[in-house]
Protein backbone atom coordinates (compact mmCIF):
# COMPACT_ATOMS: atom_id res chain seq x y z
CA UNK A 1 0.00 0.00 0.00
CA UNK A 2 1.52 3.65 -1.17
CA UNK A 3 1.74 5.95 1.91
CA UNK A 4 1.78 9.40 0.79
CA UNK A 5 2.64 12.33 3.10
CA UNK A 6 0.71 15.23 2.61
CA UNK A 7 2.54 18.65 3.38
CA UNK A 8 2.94 20.50 0.56
CA UNK A 9 0.58 18.21 -1.46
CA UNK A 10 -2.02 20.09 -3.31
CA UNK A 11 -3.28 18.10 -6.48
CA UNK A 12 -3.29 14.07 -6.54
CA UNK A 13 -4.06 11.95 -9.08
CA UNK A 14 -5.11 8.10 -8.50
CA UNK A 15 -4.73 6.80 -11.85
CA UNK A 16 -1.90 4.48 -11.88
CA UNK A 17 -1.28 4.59 -8.48
CA UNK A 18 -2.18 1.44 -5.86
CA UNK A 19 -5.86 0.68 -5.16
CA UNK A 20 -5.25 1.29 -1.88
CA UNK A 21 -3.47 4.39 -0.51
CA UNK A 22 -2.97 6.15 2.94
CA UNK A 23 -2.37 9.71 3.18
CA UNK A 24 -0.88 11.19 6.62
CA UNK A 25 -0.41 14.76 7.80
CA UNK A 26 1.40 15.26 10.45
CA UNK A 27 0.96 17.04 13.40
CA UNK A 28 0.34 20.65 13.60
CA UNK A 29 0.53 20.59 10.12
CA UNK A 30 -1.78 22.05 7.25
CA UNK A 31 -3.00 20.71 3.86
CA UNK A 32 -5.84 21.05 1.15
CA UNK A 33 -5.65 18.65 -1.19
CA UNK A 34 -7.84 18.16 -4.31
CA UNK A 35 -8.33 14.27 -5.83
CA UNK A 36 -9.26 13.15 -8.92
CA UNK A 37 -8.56 9.98 -11.04
CA UNK A 38 -10.93 7.72 -8.39
CA UNK A 39 -11.66 4.02 -10.19
CA UNK A 40 -13.59 0.85 -8.85
CA UNK A 41 -12.13 -0.67 -5.51
CA UNK A 42 -10.39 2.37 -4.27
CA UNK A 43 -9.36 2.21 -0.48
CA UNK A 44 -8.15 5.39 0.99
CA UNK A 45 -7.34 5.95 4.63
CA UNK A 46 -6.53 9.47 6.22
CA UNK A 47 -4.43 9.81 9.47
CA UNK A 48 -4.86 13.39 10.96
CA UNK A 49 -2.48 13.67 13.70
CA UNK A 50 -2.79 15.59 16.31
CA UNK A 51 -3.29 19.58 15.66
CA UNK A 52 -3.44 19.21 11.87
CA UNK A 53 -5.96 20.42 9.34
CA UNK A 54 -6.59 18.33 6.20
CA UNK A 55 -8.87 19.98 3.61
CA UNK A 56 -10.14 17.18 0.54
CA UNK A 57 -11.85 17.99 -2.64
CA UNK A 58 -13.21 14.92 -4.49
CA UNK A 59 -14.34 15.40 -7.50
CA UNK A 60 -15.36 12.17 -9.20
CA UNK A 61 -16.36 12.40 -12.65
CA UNK A 62 -16.10 8.52 -14.16
CA UNK A 63 -17.75 5.42 -12.82
CA UNK A 64 -16.18 4.69 -9.25
CA UNK A 65 -17.60 1.15 -7.47
CA UNK A 66 -16.74 -0.22 -4.12
CA UNK A 67 -15.10 3.16 -3.02
CA UNK A 68 -13.76 3.16 1.08
CA UNK A 69 -12.46 6.43 2.95
CA UNK A 70 -11.73 5.84 5.97
CA UNK A 71 -10.31 9.01 8.57
CA UNK A 72 -8.76 9.02 11.85
CA UNK A 73 -8.96 11.95 13.11
CA UNK A 74 -6.54 13.26 16.50
CA UNK A 75 -6.82 15.61 19.10
CA UNK A 76 -7.22 18.93 18.14
CA UNK A 77 -7.49 17.73 14.68
CA UNK A 78 -9.89 18.79 11.66
CA UNK A 79 -11.15 16.80 8.39
CA UNK A 80 -12.86 19.02 6.26
CA UNK A 81 -14.05 17.15 3.11
CA UNK A 82 -15.95 18.39 -0.13
CA UNK A 83 -16.93 15.71 -2.25
CA UNK A 84 -18.30 16.06 -6.18
CA UNK A 85 -20.37 13.25 -7.46
CA UNK A 86 -20.68 12.98 -11.18
CA UNK A 87 -19.89 9.73 -11.75
CA UNK A 88 -21.72 7.53 -13.37
CA UNK A 89 -23.26 4.12 -13.47
CA UNK A 90 -23.52 1.85 -10.09
CA UNK A 91 -21.25 3.72 -7.70
CA UNK A 92 -20.76 2.65 -4.11
CA UNK A 93 -19.06 4.51 -1.34
CA UNK A 94 -18.81 4.27 2.27
CA UNK A 95 -17.43 6.88 4.49
CA UNK A 96 -16.27 6.30 7.92
CA UNK A 97 -14.58 9.14 9.57
CA UNK A 98 -13.15 8.25 13.29
CA UNK A 99 -13.28 11.38 15.58
CA UNK A 100 -10.44 9.43 18.43
CA UNK A 101 -9.62 11.75 20.51
CA UNK A 102 -10.94 15.17 22.43
CA UNK A 103 -11.76 18.15 20.13
CA UNK A 104 -11.37 16.20 16.94
CA UNK A 105 -13.79 17.51 13.78
CA UNK A 106 -14.94 16.60 10.82
CA UNK A 107 -17.27 18.06 8.40
CA UNK A 108 -18.42 16.22 5.07
CA UNK A 109 -20.19 17.89 2.18
CA UNK A 110 -21.48 16.22 -0.68
CA UNK A 111 -23.34 16.92 -3.63
CA UNK A 112 -24.25 14.02 -5.87
CA UNK A 113 -26.40 13.66 -9.23
CA UNK A 114 -27.21 10.77 -10.38
CA UNK A 115 -29.13 10.82 -14.18
CA UNK A 116 -30.13 7.96 -16.25
CA UNK A 117 -29.87 4.94 -15.32
CA UNK A 118 -27.25 5.59 -12.33
CA UNK A 119 -27.68 3.75 -9.64
CA UNK A 120 -25.74 5.39 -6.54
CA UNK A 121 -25.39 4.39 -2.94
CA UNK A 122 -23.31 6.76 -0.28
CA UNK A 123 -22.92 5.87 3.40
CA UNK A 124 -21.45 8.76 5.67
CA UNK A 125 -20.71 7.17 9.30
CA UNK A 126 -19.33 9.46 11.70
CA UNK A 127 -17.92 7.70 15.68
CA UNK A 128 -17.72 10.35 17.84
CA UNK A 129 -14.70 7.98 19.81
CA UNK A 130 -13.84 11.15 22.33
CA UNK A 131 -15.30 14.12 24.17
CA UNK A 132 -16.06 17.47 23.07
CA UNK A 133 -15.54 16.27 18.97
CA UNK A 134 -18.08 17.98 16.26
CA UNK A 135 -19.34 16.00 13.11
CA UNK A 136 -21.41 17.76 10.49
CA UNK A 137 -22.30 15.84 7.32
CA UNK A 138 -24.48 17.24 4.79
CA UNK A 139 -25.42 15.46 1.78
CA UNK A 140 -27.09 17.12 -1.43
CA UNK A 141 -28.31 15.47 -4.39
CA UNK A 142 -30.50 15.27 -7.37
CA UNK A 143 -31.88 12.13 -9.00
CA UNK A 144 -33.10 12.47 -12.64
CA UNK A 145 -34.81 10.12 -15.27
CA UNK A 146 -34.64 6.49 -14.27
CA UNK A 147 -31.89 7.10 -11.55
CA UNK A 148 -31.42 5.75 -8.35
CA UNK A 149 -29.44 7.67 -5.33
CA UNK A 150 -29.59 6.35 -1.92
CA UNK A 151 -27.72 8.61 0.98
CA UNK A 152 -27.13 6.45 4.02
CA UNK A 153 -25.08 7.02 7.45
CA UNK A 154 -24.65 6.55 11.25
CA UNK A 155 -23.79 9.27 13.19
CA UNK A 156 -22.26 7.22 16.48
CA UNK A 157 -21.91 9.10 19.83
CA UNK A 158 -20.19 6.59 21.98
CA UNK A 159 -20.23 6.29 25.76
CA UNK A 160 -17.87 8.93 27.43
CA UNK A 161 -18.16 11.22 24.49
CA UNK A 162 -19.73 14.18 26.78
CA UNK A 163 -20.12 17.45 25.10
CA UNK A 164 -19.91 16.21 21.69
CA UNK A 165 -21.70 17.44 19.30
CA UNK A 166 -23.31 15.49 15.34
CA UNK A 167 -25.55 16.91 12.79
CA UNK A 168 -26.83 14.90 9.82
CA UNK A 169 -28.31 16.64 7.28
CA UNK A 170 -29.37 14.47 3.49
CA UNK A 171 -31.89 16.44 1.00
CA UNK A 172 -32.72 14.62 -2.20
CA UNK A 173 -34.52 16.44 -5.05
CA UNK A 174 -36.13 14.29 -7.30
CA UNK A 175 -36.76 15.69 -10.87
CA UNK A 176 -38.63 13.01 -13.16
CA UNK A 177 -41.67 10.44 -12.10
CA UNK A 178 -39.45 7.73 -12.61
CA UNK A 179 -36.61 8.96 -10.68
CA UNK A 180 -35.92 7.28 -6.93
CA UNK A 181 -34.59 8.76 -3.82
CA UNK A 182 -34.04 7.33 0.27
CA UNK A 183 -32.33 9.30 2.40
CA UNK A 184 -32.28 7.85 5.79
CA UNK A 185 -29.64 9.16 8.18
CA UNK A 186 -29.51 7.52 11.24
CA UNK A 187 -27.96 8.75 15.03
CA UNK A 188 -26.51 6.44 17.42
CA UNK A 189 -26.55 7.64 21.03
CA UNK A 190 -24.77 6.48 23.78
CA UNK A 191 -24.16 9.29 26.34
CA UNK A 192 -25.99 11.62 27.63
CA UNK A 193 -24.64 15.35 27.43
CA UNK A 194 -24.61 15.85 23.80
CA UNK A 195 -26.42 17.44 21.00
CA UNK A 196 -27.52 16.21 18.07
CA UNK A 197 -29.87 16.46 15.39
CA UNK A 198 -30.61 15.51 11.90
CA UNK A 199 -33.00 16.05 9.02
CA UNK A 200 -33.57 14.48 5.47
CA UNK A 201 -35.91 15.53 2.96
CA UNK A 202 -36.61 13.85 -0.24
CA UNK A 203 -38.85 15.26 -2.70
CA UNK A 204 -39.74 16.97 -6.06
CA UNK A 205 -39.47 20.70 -6.89
CA UNK A 206 -41.10 23.02 -4.95
CA UNK A 207 -44.10 24.28 -6.59
CA UNK A 208 -44.12 27.68 -5.37
CA UNK A 209 -40.47 28.19 -6.01
CA UNK A 210 -41.66 26.92 -9.94
CA UNK A 211 -44.03 29.53 -9.71
CA UNK A 212 -42.44 32.22 -8.00
CA UNK A 213 -39.43 31.88 -10.56
CA UNK A 214 -41.54 31.53 -13.74
CA UNK A 215 -43.75 34.72 -12.70
CA UNK A 216 -40.79 36.43 -13.43
CA UNK A 217 -40.28 34.94 -17.49
CA UNK A 218 -38.17 32.06 -16.68
CA UNK A 219 -39.49 29.33 -18.72
CA UNK A 220 -39.98 26.23 -16.58
CA UNK A 221 -37.00 24.35 -17.78
CA UNK A 222 -34.89 27.11 -16.85
CA UNK A 223 -36.36 27.80 -13.68
CA UNK A 224 -35.81 23.81 -13.06
CA UNK A 225 -32.21 24.13 -13.88
CA UNK A 226 -31.48 27.44 -11.66
CA UNK A 227 -33.05 25.58 -8.91
CA UNK A 228 -31.02 22.38 -9.49
CA UNK A 229 -27.98 24.52 -9.85
CA UNK A 230 -28.61 26.18 -6.69
CA UNK A 231 -28.83 22.33 -5.08
CA UNK A 232 -25.24 21.67 -6.33
CA UNK A 233 -23.69 24.30 -6.35
CA UNK A 234 -22.75 25.16 -2.72
CA UNK A 235 -20.03 22.91 -3.04
CA UNK A 236 -18.11 24.95 -5.34
CA UNK A 237 -16.64 26.86 -2.58
CA UNK A 238 -14.72 24.03 -1.23
CA UNK A 239 -13.14 24.14 -4.86
CA UNK A 240 -10.21 26.25 -6.50
CA UNK A 241 -11.63 28.17 -9.26
CA UNK A 242 -10.59 25.82 -12.14
CA UNK A 243 -11.57 22.66 -10.53
CA UNK A 244 -15.49 24.90 -10.46
CA UNK A 245 -15.49 25.23 -14.17
CA UNK A 246 -14.15 21.62 -14.54
CA UNK A 247 -17.54 20.86 -12.31
CA UNK A 248 -19.88 23.42 -14.00
CA UNK A 249 -18.88 21.62 -17.37
CA UNK A 250 -19.88 18.30 -15.64
CA UNK A 251 -23.08 19.55 -14.82
CA UNK A 252 -23.79 21.31 -17.92
CA UNK A 253 -23.79 18.32 -19.53
CA UNK A 254 -26.17 16.09 -17.34
CA UNK A 255 -28.92 18.72 -16.48
CA UNK B 1 -51.45 51.90 -24.29
CA UNK B 2 -51.60 48.38 -22.43
CA UNK B 3 -54.78 47.34 -20.91
CA UNK B 4 -55.30 44.13 -18.39
CA UNK B 5 -59.39 43.02 -19.26
CA UNK B 6 -60.96 40.19 -17.03
CA UNK B 7 -64.41 39.23 -18.54
CA UNK B 8 -66.27 37.02 -16.16
CA UNK B 9 -63.80 35.10 -14.61
CA UNK B 10 -64.76 32.19 -12.49
CA UNK B 11 -61.81 29.98 -10.51
CA UNK B 12 -61.75 27.33 -8.31
CA UNK B 13 -59.53 25.67 -5.87
CA UNK B 14 -60.15 21.94 -5.33
CA UNK B 15 -63.81 21.77 -6.63
CA UNK B 16 -64.47 25.37 -4.70
CA UNK B 17 -65.52 28.56 -6.06
CA UNK B 18 -63.43 31.33 -5.28
CA UNK B 19 -64.17 33.99 -7.83
CA UNK B 20 -67.66 33.74 -9.24
CA UNK B 21 -67.59 36.56 -12.11
CA UNK B 22 -64.87 39.30 -11.45
CA UNK B 23 -65.14 42.00 -14.52
CA UNK B 24 -62.21 44.20 -14.64
CA UNK B 25 -60.19 46.31 -17.04
CA UNK B 26 -56.95 48.16 -15.96
CA UNK B 27 -54.78 50.25 -18.31
CA UNK B 28 -51.34 51.07 -18.29
CA UNK B 29 -50.41 54.62 -16.11
CA UNK B 30 -53.74 53.63 -13.75
CA UNK B 31 -53.46 52.25 -10.51
CA UNK B 32 -55.96 50.43 -8.96
CA UNK B 33 -56.98 49.73 -5.14
CA UNK B 34 -58.00 46.49 -4.52
CA UNK B 35 -59.47 46.73 -1.40
CA UNK B 36 -61.91 44.19 0.47
CA UNK B 37 -62.20 41.87 3.87
CA UNK B 38 -59.98 38.92 4.27
CA UNK B 39 -60.81 35.59 2.56
CA UNK B 40 -62.89 37.39 -0.42
CA UNK B 41 -60.62 36.32 -3.49
CA UNK B 42 -58.13 39.62 -3.63
CA UNK B 43 -54.79 37.45 -3.82
CA UNK B 44 -57.00 34.77 -5.66
CA UNK B 45 -57.76 37.42 -8.31
CA UNK B 46 -53.43 38.02 -8.60
CA UNK B 47 -52.49 34.55 -8.51
CA UNK B 48 -55.08 33.67 -11.48
CA UNK B 49 -54.14 36.49 -13.45
CA UNK B 50 -50.14 35.60 -12.90
CA UNK B 51 -51.60 31.99 -14.06
CA UNK B 52 -50.76 29.96 -10.71
CA UNK B 53 -51.58 26.40 -11.41
CA UNK B 54 -53.27 25.89 -7.88
CA UNK B 55 -56.43 27.76 -9.46
CA UNK B 56 -58.69 26.29 -12.01
CA UNK B 57 -60.47 28.66 -14.21
CA UNK B 58 -63.81 27.14 -15.35
CA UNK B 59 -64.73 30.07 -16.61
CA UNK B 60 -64.39 33.47 -18.35
CA UNK B 61 -61.25 35.66 -19.74
CA UNK B 62 -58.07 36.99 -19.45
CA UNK B 63 -56.77 39.70 -22.01
CA UNK B 64 -53.53 41.86 -22.14
CA UNK B 65 -53.50 44.04 -25.12
CA UNK B 66 -56.33 41.93 -26.69
CA UNK B 67 -54.46 39.18 -26.93
CA UNK B 68 -55.95 36.03 -24.77
CA UNK B 69 -53.95 34.90 -22.01
CA UNK B 70 -56.27 32.64 -20.69
CA UNK B 71 -54.70 29.58 -21.21
CA UNK B 72 -51.03 31.17 -21.17
CA UNK B 73 -48.28 29.39 -19.11
CA UNK B 74 -46.88 31.95 -16.37
CA UNK B 75 -43.69 32.82 -17.94
CA UNK B 76 -45.43 33.70 -21.20
CA UNK B 77 -47.84 36.08 -19.29
CA UNK B 78 -44.64 37.25 -17.09
CA UNK B 79 -42.72 38.16 -21.03
CA UNK B 80 -45.98 39.53 -21.87
CA UNK B 81 -45.85 42.26 -19.21
CA UNK B 82 -47.44 40.99 -16.17
CA UNK B 83 -45.71 41.11 -12.64
CA UNK B 84 -47.21 40.14 -9.20
CA UNK B 85 -45.32 41.11 -6.19
CA UNK B 86 -45.88 38.16 -3.94
CA UNK B 87 -47.31 38.44 -0.43
CA UNK B 88 -45.33 35.84 1.18
CA UNK B 89 -42.28 35.26 -1.60
CA UNK B 90 -40.21 32.07 -0.88
CA UNK B 91 -36.75 30.91 0.47
CA UNK B 92 -35.20 29.74 -2.63
CA UNK B 93 -32.41 27.87 -1.18
CA UNK B 94 -28.92 27.88 -3.16
CA UNK B 95 -30.32 30.37 -6.28
CA UNK B 96 -28.17 33.16 -5.81
CA UNK B 97 -30.81 36.33 -6.39
CA UNK B 98 -28.49 38.01 -9.02
CA UNK B 99 -28.12 34.57 -11.15
CA UNK B 100 -31.92 34.70 -10.86
CA UNK B 101 -32.51 38.43 -11.86
CA UNK B 102 -30.28 38.33 -14.75
CA UNK B 103 -31.71 35.10 -16.07
CA UNK B 104 -35.01 36.99 -15.30
CA UNK B 105 -33.95 40.03 -17.90
CA UNK B 106 -32.40 37.95 -20.23
CA UNK B 107 -35.76 36.01 -20.87
CA UNK B 108 -37.37 38.98 -21.81
CA UNK B 109 -35.40 40.58 -24.10
CA UNK B 110 -33.98 38.96 -27.23
CA UNK B 111 -30.48 39.56 -26.77
CA UNK B 112 -28.75 39.18 -23.40
CA UNK B 113 -27.51 41.87 -21.28
CA UNK B 114 -23.60 41.97 -20.99
CA UNK B 115 -22.40 41.78 -17.22
CA UNK B 116 -21.38 45.43 -17.11
CA UNK B 117 -24.76 46.24 -18.31
CA UNK B 118 -26.74 43.94 -16.14
CA UNK B 119 -24.65 44.74 -13.29
CA UNK B 120 -25.19 48.98 -14.03
CA UNK B 121 -28.75 47.76 -14.08
CA UNK B 122 -28.75 45.71 -10.81
CA UNK B 123 -26.71 48.27 -9.13
CA UNK B 124 -28.74 51.14 -10.17
CA UNK B 125 -32.29 49.30 -8.81
CA UNK B 126 -30.41 48.30 -5.96
CA UNK B 127 -29.98 51.80 -4.56
CA UNK B 128 -33.44 52.92 -5.83
CA UNK B 129 -34.97 50.74 -2.92
CA UNK B 130 -32.03 51.38 -0.81
CA UNK B 131 -30.98 47.46 -0.12
CA UNK B 132 -27.97 46.60 0.92
CA UNK B 133 -26.12 45.02 -2.49
CA UNK B 134 -25.16 42.07 -0.40
CA UNK B 135 -28.36 40.69 -0.61
CA UNK B 136 -28.21 40.51 -4.35
CA UNK B 137 -25.78 38.36 -4.30
CA UNK B 138 -27.17 36.23 -1.47
CA UNK B 139 -29.67 33.07 -1.85
CA UNK B 140 -32.96 34.19 -3.29
CA UNK B 141 -34.65 35.33 -0.09
CA UNK B 142 -33.35 33.34 2.32
CA UNK B 143 -32.57 34.45 5.26
CA UNK B 144 -33.77 37.99 4.47
CA UNK B 145 -36.21 39.73 7.40
CA UNK B 146 -39.68 40.18 6.32
CA UNK B 147 -39.26 43.98 5.15
CA UNK B 148 -36.15 42.82 3.01
CA UNK B 149 -37.91 40.37 0.75
CA UNK B 150 -40.71 43.42 -0.05
CA UNK B 151 -37.68 45.28 -1.02
CA UNK B 152 -36.99 42.59 -3.34
CA UNK B 153 -40.16 42.26 -5.32
CA UNK B 154 -39.66 46.16 -5.82
CA UNK B 155 -36.34 45.17 -6.99
CA UNK B 156 -37.57 42.90 -9.45
CA UNK B 157 -40.25 45.34 -10.15
CA UNK B 158 -37.44 47.85 -11.36
CA UNK B 159 -35.35 45.68 -13.42
CA UNK B 160 -38.37 43.88 -15.55
CA UNK B 161 -40.68 47.22 -16.11
CA UNK B 162 -43.83 45.35 -16.69
CA UNK B 163 -46.76 47.16 -17.98
CA UNK B 164 -49.03 46.00 -15.87
CA UNK B 165 -47.89 45.34 -12.20
CA UNK B 166 -49.92 43.85 -9.37
CA UNK B 167 -48.91 44.03 -5.85
CA UNK B 168 -50.14 41.88 -3.33
CA UNK B 169 -49.78 43.27 0.17
CA UNK B 170 -46.45 45.00 -0.40
CA UNK B 171 -46.60 46.89 2.51
CA UNK B 172 -46.87 44.34 5.48
CA UNK B 173 -44.19 44.30 6.98
CA UNK B 174 -42.48 47.19 5.64
CA UNK B 175 -41.69 50.15 8.61
CA UNK B 176 -42.68 53.33 7.83
CA UNK B 177 -39.43 54.19 6.29
CA UNK B 178 -39.52 51.60 4.00
CA UNK B 179 -42.89 51.96 2.89
CA UNK B 180 -41.76 55.46 2.08
CA UNK B 181 -39.41 54.03 -0.63
CA UNK B 182 -42.10 51.41 -2.03
CA UNK B 183 -44.49 54.37 -2.84
CA UNK B 184 -41.45 56.72 -4.47
CA UNK B 185 -40.76 53.60 -6.54
CA UNK B 186 -44.47 53.13 -7.46
CA UNK B 187 -44.87 56.63 -8.85
CA UNK B 188 -41.87 56.53 -10.27
CA UNK B 189 -42.92 53.55 -12.29
CA UNK B 190 -46.56 55.40 -13.09
CA UNK B 191 -44.44 58.12 -14.20
CA UNK B 192 -43.44 55.59 -17.28
CA UNK B 193 -46.86 54.95 -17.70
CA UNK B 194 -47.58 51.65 -15.85
CA UNK B 195 -50.26 50.10 -14.76
CA UNK B 196 -50.83 49.12 -11.14
CA UNK B 197 -53.48 46.87 -9.50
CA UNK B 198 -52.31 47.03 -5.35
CA UNK B 199 -53.83 45.19 -2.68
CA UNK B 200 -53.50 46.91 0.94
CA UNK B 201 -55.64 46.77 4.23
CA UNK B 202 -53.70 50.25 4.72
CA UNK B 203 -55.30 53.38 3.78
CA UNK B 204 -50.99 54.70 4.85
CA UNK B 205 -49.97 53.51 1.17
CA UNK B 206 -52.68 54.61 -1.06
CA UNK B 207 -52.19 57.88 0.68
CA UNK B 208 -48.80 57.54 -0.65
CA UNK B 209 -49.18 56.03 -3.83
CA UNK B 210 -52.47 57.68 -4.90
CA UNK B 211 -54.38 55.50 -6.73
CA UNK B 212 -56.80 56.38 -9.62
CA UNK B 213 -59.64 54.32 -9.02
CA UNK B 214 -60.81 51.93 -5.95
CA UNK B 215 -62.16 48.48 -6.34
CA UNK B 216 -63.91 46.19 -3.47
CA UNK B 217 -63.97 42.77 -3.34
CA UNK B 218 -66.78 40.56 -1.66
CA UNK B 219 -67.45 37.14 -1.93
CA UNK B 220 -65.26 36.74 -5.03
CA UNK B 221 -67.10 39.55 -6.99
CA UNK B 222 -66.34 43.12 -7.06
CA UNK B 223 -69.16 45.08 -5.98
CA UNK B 224 -67.90 48.36 -6.26
CA UNK B 225 -65.69 50.46 -8.40
CA UNK B 226 -65.40 54.05 -7.89
CA UNK B 227 -63.21 56.41 -7.04
CA UNK B 228 -60.29 57.11 -4.23
CA UNK B 229 -62.98 57.91 -1.69
CA UNK B 230 -64.00 54.51 -1.20
CA UNK B 231 -60.58 53.92 0.65
CA UNK B 232 -61.11 56.37 3.12
CA UNK B 233 -64.56 55.53 3.87
CA UNK B 234 -62.90 51.60 4.47
CA UNK B 235 -60.65 53.31 6.25
CA UNK B 236 -62.61 54.69 8.58
CA UNK B 237 -65.55 52.85 8.65
CA UNK B 238 -65.11 49.35 7.50
CA UNK B 239 -66.89 47.23 5.34
CA UNK B 240 -70.25 47.27 7.19
CA UNK B 241 -71.94 49.81 4.52
CA UNK B 242 -71.38 47.21 1.70
CA UNK B 243 -74.05 44.99 3.68
CA UNK B 244 -76.16 47.79 4.80
CA UNK B 245 -76.47 50.35 1.18
CA UNK B 246 -75.94 47.15 -1.24
CA UNK B 247 -77.48 44.71 0.71
CA UNK B 248 -74.65 42.09 0.19
CA UNK B 249 -73.96 39.49 2.84
CA UNK B 250 -70.60 39.11 4.01
CA UNK B 251 -69.35 35.71 3.44
CA UNK B 252 -67.43 35.00 7.52
CA UNK B 253 -63.63 34.11 6.72
CA UNK B 254 -63.33 30.32 7.01
CA UNK B 255 -60.67 29.54 9.73
CA UNK B 256 -59.61 25.69 8.39
CA UNK B 257 -57.81 23.24 11.19
CA UNK B 258 -54.20 23.36 10.53
CA UNK B 259 -52.97 20.12 8.84
CA UNK B 260 -51.26 17.95 11.46
CA UNK B 261 -48.90 15.05 10.23
CA UNK B 262 -46.99 13.00 12.33
CA UNK B 263 -43.73 11.46 11.11
CA UNK B 264 -40.95 10.03 11.96
CA UNK B 265 -37.56 11.78 13.36
CA UNK B 266 -38.06 15.30 11.16
CA UNK B 267 -38.32 12.80 8.02
CA UNK B 268 -40.28 14.83 5.48
CA UNK B 269 -40.84 12.51 2.68
CA UNK B 270 -43.31 14.25 -0.18
CA UNK B 271 -44.78 12.07 -2.65
CA UNK B 272 -43.90 11.91 -5.97
CA UNK B 273 -46.04 12.62 -8.41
Amino acid sequence: MDVINLKDKKDISLLGIDKSVSFVISENDNASIFIDGLSDDNELNFDVKDGAYLHISFLADKPVKNLKILANVGQNAEIMIHFADFSTDENTANVVINLNKENARATWHLASLASEKDNKHISVSVFHNSPLTFARVDNYGVAKEESKLVFSGTSHILNGSIKSKTEQNAKIMVFDPKSDAVAKPILKIDENDIEASHAAAVGKINDEHLFYLTSRGLSVEDARLLITLGYLKPIFKGFDDDKVERINALIGGRL
Amino acid sequence: MATLKIENLHVEVEGKPILKGVNLSISEGETVALLGPNGHGKSTLLNVIMGHPRYKITEGKIFLDDVDLTNMTTDERARAGLFLALQNPPEVPGVINSDFLRAAVNAKIDEHLSTYKFYKLLDGAVKEVKMPFDLATRALNEGFSGGEKKRNEILQLIMLQPKIAMLDEIDSGLDVDAIQIVADVIKNEKAKGHGFLVISHYARLFDLIQPTRAIVMINGRIVLDGGVELIKRIDKNGYEFIKTELGIEIAKEETNMNTVSIGSCAVREVTKK
